[in-house]
């Protein structure tokens, strides 16, 4: 391919991990963050969520959590989540430290939130490369099942931009077709590296 | 090595250039481009154009690759960067979007690269390197091309990028004065701004007004394409919004107008077509919101229309959050504010490069203030040279007068020696040229012109092998004024020598002279380098260590030349010529002598003859045998010796005209060049003439005497010099006024000195001098006065007895009629009079004779008062105060005159004396003894002399009285009213009319004898025992005037000195009145002090047993101690007692009243006559002397006492004369007197015959209140009572009789009043006929 791919969500557990799964299995340049202050997962009540810092291993989380309930988090699927996020990458990553990584030339968000925090993060960067970047939001409900939509329609998007020969003409009618196609509202952006 | 790196290179150039792979093509570039920037920069510019040739490779990458490479290593070879920028120019243009993309993003970093390395050039240099602003003129041509991509149809992927350049060159175009805390975290391109450049001064490369111009055009730009978003595609749009805010975020100027063009934006989309609305809309509400989040004030006062707006784009929600989390923000400002601090400090650091460029800036100015200096060097140089000009006309002067000294100063013959050797090759070349004729004088002309600085050169080396003690920079300062003399001189011979050129044996005669003054300077230098060095007395025996060496070679020149024979000849010859005046123009012929000699010659002999006669002057021996040839030969020419002073004199009148032309103004040199050459001309045609009289009077002289011609030349020489040496001196003056160098002043200096050396008894040089000085500004003047007097000085020390005697007359003259003038010039404020005293190297009698007159001589005005200006006194005194200071050989003579004025006359120029001798001079231990011994002399003089007059005691000071008498004579002269006035005083003496008028005289004459010495008690109180010892034996006079000058000194002295206490404790003989006074002196102000209370009462006890000497202390003694000498108080005289009174009745503040008058009253009545030794009269006149101060003792006094006294035991003596005095002072004390009255009859006051009287008295002087006392009395009492007052029966009678005290009486006292009822009826009859029987019958009762 001849773009580089992120994927943003909010913990990069979810939704940008499946998305991240699946470019990456049909062979995208993708990589995947999440912008919240930390990771967090379900807990036995929506009052006790889980919480890990970034950079914590998706092992590590598998097995903190066998050790507090097994059943519970194996039949609310986050087992079989951290499994398949273990297999694409070590630990999730925070996008607004990801400058190490290099420069992307689209990236995904999954929530409107999310597309905001990522483009106040990217303007107020030092654009030292003067290199045009693509920002797309895509709204996701935060389930297993929606990811796995997600997921897909990511891949559709990035696969019609990867067919474009110069996005930055054809990104309106790419937006638009896509909108009509699938019935999904976008959003999208200019940024710069 | 080098070699096979370059040839790698080229072959991976060369692949990358023909190779057909692209893979491969782009692996060898990079290897080239990772191997160009390893290598030395000058080798890689060596392959650069090679490189270049890639630019037409067909593959886009590798022309991507090209640019990126140009853009690392651009900047690596500055002398092809030019080249290879205008690369990018090109590549914009590409076919490939890839490569024009690359163009600009390599461009734009190019750009900011640039525009930072001009700012900082600029400001540590001031200026830019030519490279430099060559590739920036490329760079503003790129940014042109980018302008025009961002307005011009272009690829959208393209446009973006020219989008964002346009955003970068806004940035780098405004002044950065947003949050100093977000620019410390950006990189260093974004830091750089424009305003970097503010402050400094403005390049035409790098003006801010131009560049801040083309930000807000750049801005202006944006907006037009915000308008015209209907045919933008939606990305476009979104990043001009996007561009925009970042703009209007971090250059807070722009805001509002930003802000107002995105609110105004039409909402109207349905135009939009093709493009994304919500994602256009959503780049607004990015906008705005991002707006929200800067804490700017110019945004925060926009947060209601930005919060709107989003509330209308149903972003309300995310506004508030937003809203929430700047909240925060701000509660954080604590650590904000730090921060920015922090940024704050960082901000002086960038700026600090303008600092330094202004701090390098700064020595510009120096700069040009060293060429103006150059330029005031120039001009002073020229100043200089002109004034080495008009000293031209008085160095002919100066030669004359050499001639004289020369001849008297033998040891300067060598000197002259080696001085012949340049003059004689000068001489030598001027005589060809003279040869020549008219035709010649351009010639020499110009030989002046070249040989002026070797023979300057020649001169100053001789001159300085004769000083091997000199410093060399004094030696070099005082000798740059005897160089331009001796050029001056030199030239002025040429001159005139060319002004006669047809006569050679006068411009010989005009050399010779030239040549003679040269020696003379040597000593002049000698004696101006000394000067400085003498500033002050002391100084002058270290100047006169340095000149002893230099007498002996004076010294030993004498003996050298009495031992040469040839010598010795030579100096007769000198003296004769100096001391005879008649001989004169005989020695002033032999120098011309020789030329007739030759003048029949051809002109090389001539010159060859002059030639032998300095060889024999240098060998010295042979000169005699010359001699004895020469005097013959005179005699033989003696025709043509006076041919020759008719010439010498014509020669004079040229020069005379030439100076008086010369004395005209610059503006008439045209004029007075026409009239110097008419005048040569008139001056040929009267040697012309000159010479035809010569030979009508080479007839006459045949029958003629000599003699005769003689007298009339020898007078009109001797009047022309006295004419000349003034004009020269006026000239010399004239010019020294002007000069304003210090250069110049050092040269006219000594030149003026030496003048008043050398013109002896010249009062009208002296005078001009002296004017001059004083029009000056005076510390000019003053110097010049110390440079000739020193000079003088000088000359005084090192010159023989005879020459020491003209320069000491000289020196006192000098310094004489100066100070004359400084005292008639200037008022007595004026301090230059007692600097001049004190800073002249000497000062001789009859200057301290100058200061005698100014002080103290008396001055009769026409009113026949003594008329004496106390301003001038006190300029005297102050001169007289610095010289005694500075110049212990003058001392005594000026403490002498001090001492005299000490005891003027005059009351007012005494004070001044005084004040001076007492505060200043007597503070020097080495004075004080001789103004102590003064002070005693005078004080005695004033005791004895009355002694001696009134013929009380026999004096041995005959001369003192004669002296007083002669004094005393004058006094009387001038004092007539003072003398009537203390006449007047004095008329309860009864003397002799011889007598009388003597002690009126001498009142003023002791004050005028004895202020001095009282005035030193006050500084030493010992001496006061003095003033005691003499006390008794002075006259009357004299102790009024102790009695007038002891009260000063006592209050200055106050009671705690011991030396006065002494005086106290052990008063001598016959000085009780001055010891009086001096008690009530020291107790009047203020308390006495216990010693010397304690001092008084010893003194009391012991040996002076006058109690008036307690009389002042009675304040301060107690009841304890007053009582018991009370009664000797009373015993004093009245006038006495009264003043003791009332120090007992003052006490003092602590212990209240001694005595009150209550306790005062008592005492007086209880001193008893008999044993206190006291007259009953001092008893009753102390009584009476209360009685007087009714003030004091009020009636409520007199009632307290009383009433104690009448229970005394017994009763005072003046008890009843006391109660009837009360009686007559108070009469409203009666009731009071009458319970006194019924106490004293209770105590059977009968008993005491004498208080019976006063009873008695009191009782018929009260009366009738008194009856009732009265009938108290036992029948007996009032029976005698009623015999002695026998006209108190009646009234007695008749009180008695009423009912009430009838009824209280006695059978008794009525039988003795007769109030019996019968008895009483025959008694009043009879009574009243006869008297007698009543009394006898009485008696025979109590018989």
């Amino acid at each position: 391919m001849k773009f580089r791919y992120a994927m943003v969500c909010s913990s990069n557990q979810n939704r940008s991990m499946e998305a991240h799964f699946l470019l990456k299995r049909q062979g995208f340049d993708v990589s995947s963050y999440g912008t919240g202050a930390h990771v967090k997962l379900p807990g036995p009540s929506l009052r006790e969520p889980n919480v890990y810092d970034f950079g914590t291993p998706y092992k590590h989380m598998i097995e903190d959590l066998r050790r507090k309930d097994p059943d519970l988090y194996k039949r609310n699927g986050i087992f079989p989540m951290l499994k398949r996020n273990s297999t694409v990458k070590l630990a999730p990553q925070r996008w607004q430290e990801n400058a190490a990584d290099g420069s992307f030339d689209v990236v995904v968000t999954f929530e409107e939130k999310v597309f905001d925090m990522v483009i106040e993060d990217l303007h107020n960067r030092d654009h030292a490369l003067l290199k045009t970047v693509l920002v797309i939001n895509l709204e996701v409900k935060d389930n297993h099942d929606e990811a796995a939509v997600g997921a897909r329609l990511t891949l559709d998007l990035c696969r019609e931009i990867e067919a474009a020969e110069s996005w930055e003409e054809s990104i309106d009618e790419i937006i638009a077709g896509f909108e009509n196609k699938h019935r999904r509202k976008l959003l999208y952006s200019i940024s710069f590296y | 090595m080098a070699a096979p790196t370059r040839d790698q290179v080229l072959s991976l150039l060369a692949a990358a250039n023909n190779h057909g792979d692209l893979a491969v093509k782009t692996s060898s570039l990079k290897q080239a481009k990772d191997l160009l920037l390893s290598i030395d920069p000058s080798l890689a510019a060596d392959l650069f154009p090679y490189l270049i040739e890639l630019q037409s490779s067909p593959e886009s990458l590798v022309r991507k690759l090209l640019i990126q490479i140009i853009e690392e290593i651009g900047f690596k070879a500055v002398e092809h960067s030019p080249t290879m920028i205008s690369l990018l120019l090109t590549f914009l243009r590409d076919g490939d979007a890839i490569v024009v993309k690359q163009s600009i993003v390599s461009g734009t970093n190019i750009f900011c690269s640039v525009f930072e390395e001009l700012i900082v050039q600029f400001q540590q240099y001031g200026k830019v390197e030519r490279w430099l602003e060559d590739i920036w003129m490329w760079m503003l041509r790129f940014k042109d091309a980018v302008f025009g991509i961002a307005v011009e149809p272009a690829s959208v992927g393209i446009k973006l990028l020219a989008l964002k350049f346009l955003e970068t060159f806004v940035l780098l175009f405004s002044s950065d004065i947003g949050d100093t805390e977000k620019l410390a975290t950006k990189g260093i391109r974004q830091a750089v701004n424009v305003e970097w450049l503010v402050g400094g001064h403005p390049h035409p490369v790098l003006d801010p007004v131009v560049l801040i111009s083309d930000a807000n055009r750049t801005i202006g730009i944006l907006l037009n394409l915000l308008l015209s978003v209907g045919s933008l595609p939606g990305c476009l749009t979104i990043t001009v919004v996007n561009c925009l805010a970042a703009i209007a975020r971090k250059r807070p100027q722009h805001y509002d107008t930003i802000l107002s063009a995105l609110l105004d934006f039409d909402p109207d989309f349905q135009r939009v077509k093709g493009c994304h609305v919500t994602s256009i809309q959503y780049s607004f509400r990015t906008a705005f919101l991002g707006f929200l989040r800067c804490t700017y004030s110019p945004i925060l006062e926009s947060r209601e229309r930005l919060i709107r707006s989003l509330r209308a784009m149903n972003a309300g929600d995310a506004a508030d959050q937003v809203i929430r989390q700047v909240d925060k923000m701000i509660k954080n400002g604590d650590r904000s504010t730090r921060d920015a601090r922090v940024s704050k400090d960082d901000q002086p650091s960038t700026q600090s490069p303008v600092s330094g460029e202004l701090s390098r800036k700064r020595p510009v100015p120096l700069d040009n203030e060293q060429l103006a200096n150059g330029h005031d060097t120039i001009s002073k140089r020229i100043r200089s040279g002109s004034d080495s000009h008009s000293t031209l006309p008085a160095q002919i002067n100066d030669s004359r007068q050499d001639l004289s000294s020369v001849n008297g100063v033998s040891a300067n013959v060598p000197v002259l020696d080696s001085e012949l050797t340049a003059v004689e090759q000068m001489i030598a070349v001027i005589g060809a040229l003279l040869a020549e004729g008219e035709r010649g004088a351009e010639s020499l002309e110009i030989l002046i012109s070249k040989i002026h600085p070797d023979l300057l050169a020649d001169i100053v080396i001789t001159n300085m092998k004769h000083l091997p003690k000199t410093p060399p920079p004094l030696a070099r300062i005082a000798n740059l004024p005897v160089t331009r003399q001796l050029s001056s001189q030199v030239s002025q011979s040429q001159v005139i020598a060319a002004s006669v050129p047809i006569n050679s044996v006068q411009s010989l005669s005009g050399t010779a002279q030239a040549s003679f003054p040269s020696p003379t300077p040597t000593v002049t230098v000698t004696v101006t380098t000394s000067l400085p060095s003498d500033t002050s007395n002391f100084s002058n025996q270290p100047a006169d260590s340095k000149r002893d060496p230099r007498r002996d070679p004076r010294r030993l020149d004498p003996r050298r030349v009495v031992v040469t024979p040839g010598g010795a000849t030579v100096s007769i010859a000198d003296d004769t010529g100096a001391t005879k005046e008649f001989d004169e123009p005989v020695s002033s012929i032999k120098p011309v002598s020789l030329p007739v000699m030759t003048a029949d010659d051809n002109t090389l002999s001539d010159l060859t003859v002059k030639i032998k006669n300095d060889d024999i002057i240098s060998e010295g021996s042979p000169v005699s045998g010359p001699d004895q040839v020469t005097p013959k030969t005179e005699v033989l020419e003696m025709p043509g010796d006076i041919h020759q002073i008719t010439e010498a004199d014509t020669s004079l009148d040229p020069s005379l005209s030439s100076t008086d032309l010369r004395d005209e103004d610059l503006s008439k040199a045209k004029l007075s060049e026409d009239t110097e050459t008419i005048g040569t001309d008139s001056s040929i045609f009267e040697i012309d003439q000159s010479s035809i009289d010569v030979q009508v009077e080479s007839t006459l002289e045949d029958t003629c005497l000599e003699l005769p011609q003689l007298p009339p030349y020898i007078e009109l020489s001797e009047e022309q010099g006295s004419k000349v040496k003034n004009m020269a001196v006026r000239r010399i003056i004239d010019s020294y006024k002007h000069l304003h160098g210090t250069d110049c002043q050092q040269f006219c200096m000594p030149l003026l000195a030496r003048l008043v050396a050398q013109i002896d008894d010249n009062d009208e040089f002296i005078t001009m001098l002296q004017k001059h000085i004083l029009e000056d500004h005076w510390r000019k003047g003053h110097e010049l006065v110390l440079h000739v007097l020193y000079h003088l000085h000088s000359l005084m020390i090192l010159d023989s007895v005879g020459n020491a005697s003209s320069s000491a007359v000289l020196y006192e003259k000098f310094l004489l009629g100066l100070a004359k003038t400084l005292l008639d010039s200037f008022p007595a404020s004026d301090k230059s009079f007692s600097r001049l005293l004190g800073e002249v190297p000497l000062l001789p009698e009859s200057s301290l004779k100058i200061l005698n007159d100014l002080c103290y001589s008396d001055v009769i005005g026409h009113d026949g008062k003594i008329i004496r200006d106390i301003e001038r006194v006190t300029q005297g005194l102050g001169a007289i105060w610095s010289l005694i200071l500075g110049r212990p050989q003058n001392r005594q003579a000026c403490l002498g005159i001090a001492l005299k004025c000490a005891v003027h006359p005059q009351d007012e120029i005494r004070a001044k004396a005084i004040r001076l001798v007492t505060n200043k001079l007597f503070q020097l231990s080495y004075i004080s003894g001789d103004v102590e011994k003064f002070a005693t002399k005078m004080l005695l003089s004033a005791v004895d002399h009355e002694v001696s007059d009134t013929g009380l005691l026999q004096s041995g000071h005959t001369e003192q009285i004669a002296e007083a008498e002669v004094e005393s004579h004058e006094i009387s002269c001038t004092s007539q009213v003072s003398e009537s006035t203390i006449s007047e005083n004095d008329t309860a003496i009864f003397a002799k009319p011889s007598i009388q008028s003597v002690p009126s005289i001498l009142f003023s004459e002791a004050q005028r004898l004895i202020s001095l010495f009282f005035a030193l008690c006050t500084k030493k109180p010992s001496l006061l025992q003095i003033v005691f010892n003499v006390y008794g034996q002075a006259p009357k006079i004299v102790k009024q005037a102790f009695h007038r000058h002891v009260p000063v000194v006592v209050r200055a002295l106050g009671q705690s000195y011991s030396e006065l206490l002494h005086i106290i404790s052990d008063p001598p003989q016959g000085s009780e009145n001055l010891l009086t006074l001096v008690l009530q002196i020291l107790t009047q102000d203020t308390t006495p002090s216990s010693d010397l209370i304690s001092t008084v009462k010893h003194l009391y006890e012991t040996k002076f047993r006058d109690v008036t000497i307690l009389v002042p202390l009675l304040s301060s003694l107690s009841k304890q101690e007053v009582l018991p000498i009370f009664p000797r108080l009373v015993d004093l005289p009245l006038e006495k007692f009264q003043r003791a009174l009332a120090h007992i009745l003052q006490g003092s503040a602590h212990t209240g009243p001694a005595l009150t008058p209550v306790e005062v009253l008592v005492a007086i009545h209880g001193i008893v006559p008999e044993k206190d030794g006291l007259a009953l009269k001092k008893i009753t006149d102390a009584c009476s002397a209360c009685f007087e101060q009714r003030t004091v003792f009020t009636q409520q006094v007199l009632a307290k006492a009383l009433n104690q006294m009448v229970d005394q035991t017994p009763l005072p003596l003046l008890f009843m004369r006391t109660v009837i005095q009360a009686i007559d002072a108070f009469p409203a004390m009666v009731d009071f007197v009458m319970e006194i009255l019924s106490k004293l009859v209770s105590r059977q006051v009968w008993r005491m015959p004498k208080l019976w009287v006063g009873f008695l008295k009191c009782v018929y002087q009260t009366q009738p209140r008194s009856f009732h006392v009265l009938l108290q009395l036992p029948p007996q009492q009032l029976e005698s009572a009623l015999n002695r007052h026998a006209n108190l029966r009646g009234p007695l009678a008749s009180y008695a009789s009423q009912p009430t005290v009838k009824s209280s009486l006695s059978r008794s006292t009525l039988a003795v009043l007769g109030l019996a009822n019968e008895t009483h009826e025959q008694h009043l009859s009879s009574s009243l006929h006869s008297s007698d029987t009543s009394s006898s019958v009485h008696g025979a009762t109590l018989t």
